[in-house]
């Protein structure tokens, strides 16, 4: 090679390009495909969630529905004693019977000891 | 010579190596340095993103594309503003901004056949056997392009130097 080339290579050589920035990769198709995955299964988890709940709610008031009048019937036996109970605990049990019947008059039975009541009032007059 | 699939290591490895000396490749066929930075970045996601891209001289293939697209943008840029001569694109420890801007215009005025040679060979540190085979030029006419190349430069520097 020419002396004088070798010269201006080597003058060349000493300029170098202005320095770019990095490759400003994104995300591959690889990366894309799986975020889309990973957001497709929270998603349906979360509607799944959601079904669940929803339906678990419901299942609880139908059964809330199912009680209550139960328990009313229960409520309603224990304070007013059927003829039938009464009947037996007659045959068995006097005593018992009487109490059970004394206390039943208390509570259902208008009572006729205040001053205000009306029998009283009647009787006076 | 057979092609190759390229990794994204490769690419970004080819990216390190030459992608300065591309960005001020397509300085020198009339773009701006922000200009330049984004033809090249394109040009590599471009090698990125397509699944059969397989050049069979990656480099050679790098500067072509780096060139077509530097001049169909400059192309579409003419119309709209004239571009700065006086940015830098390359740099020099030792020299002032006047000899980085006059080998510039000595660079930019050379033929496009000498310019891609300079470039490949001083920049890009590639032999003259292997610029023949990536250009697929032979190898004759790819030492005359040089040799006429750095005459032209000499001359364009030494003349400015007697200014």
């Amino acid at each position: 090679m020419d002396p004088f080339d070798q010269e201006t290579e080597r003058y060349l050589r000493e300029f170098q390009p202005r320095a770019i920035q990095p490759l400003k990769v994104g995300p591959t198709d690889k990366n894309i495909f799986s975020r889309r995955l990973a957001v497709v299964a929270l998603l349906v988890l979360l509607a799944g969630g959601l079904l669940w709940f929803a339906h678990r709610e419901m299942a609880r008031s139908k059964e809330a529905a199912n009680i209550r009048p139960a328990k009313e019937k229960v409520t309603r036996e224990q304070r007013y004693p059927s003829a039938l109970a009464l009947t037996r605990l007659a045959l068995e049990d006097n005593e018992k019977l009487d109490s059970v019947l004394a206390k039943q008059s208390r509570e259902v039975l208008p009572t006729v000891q205040g001053k205000q009541s009306m029998l009283r009032v009647l009787a006076e007059d | 010579m057979q092609s190759i699939r390229l990794t994204t290591d490769e690419v970004k490895s080819l990216y390190q190596k030459h992608g300065a000396t591309l960005a001020a490749y397509a300085c020198s066929c009339g773009l701006d340095h922000a200009a330049a930075e984004d033809v090249v970045q394109q040009l590599f996601l471009k090698m990125l993103g397509e699944k059969t891209f397989a050049p069979q001289a990656p480099v050679a293939y790098l500067y072509r594309s780096t060139r077509n697209a530097s001049l169909n943008l400059q192309r579409d840029r003419r119309r709209e503003t004239d571009l700065p001569d006086t940015e830098p694109w390359f740099i020099h420890p030792n020299s002032s901004q006047v000899e980085v801007l006059t080998l510039q215009k000595a660079l930019q005025e050379l033929p496009e056949e000498q310019k891609e040679t300079v470039f490949l060979k001083i920049w890009s540190g590639m032999t003259l056997q292997e610029i023949a085979e990536v250009t697929e030029t032979p190898l004759n006419t790819v030492a005359s392009r040089y040799r006429y190349a750095l005459e032209k430069l000499r001359d364009h520097l030494g003349q400015q130097n007697k200014k």
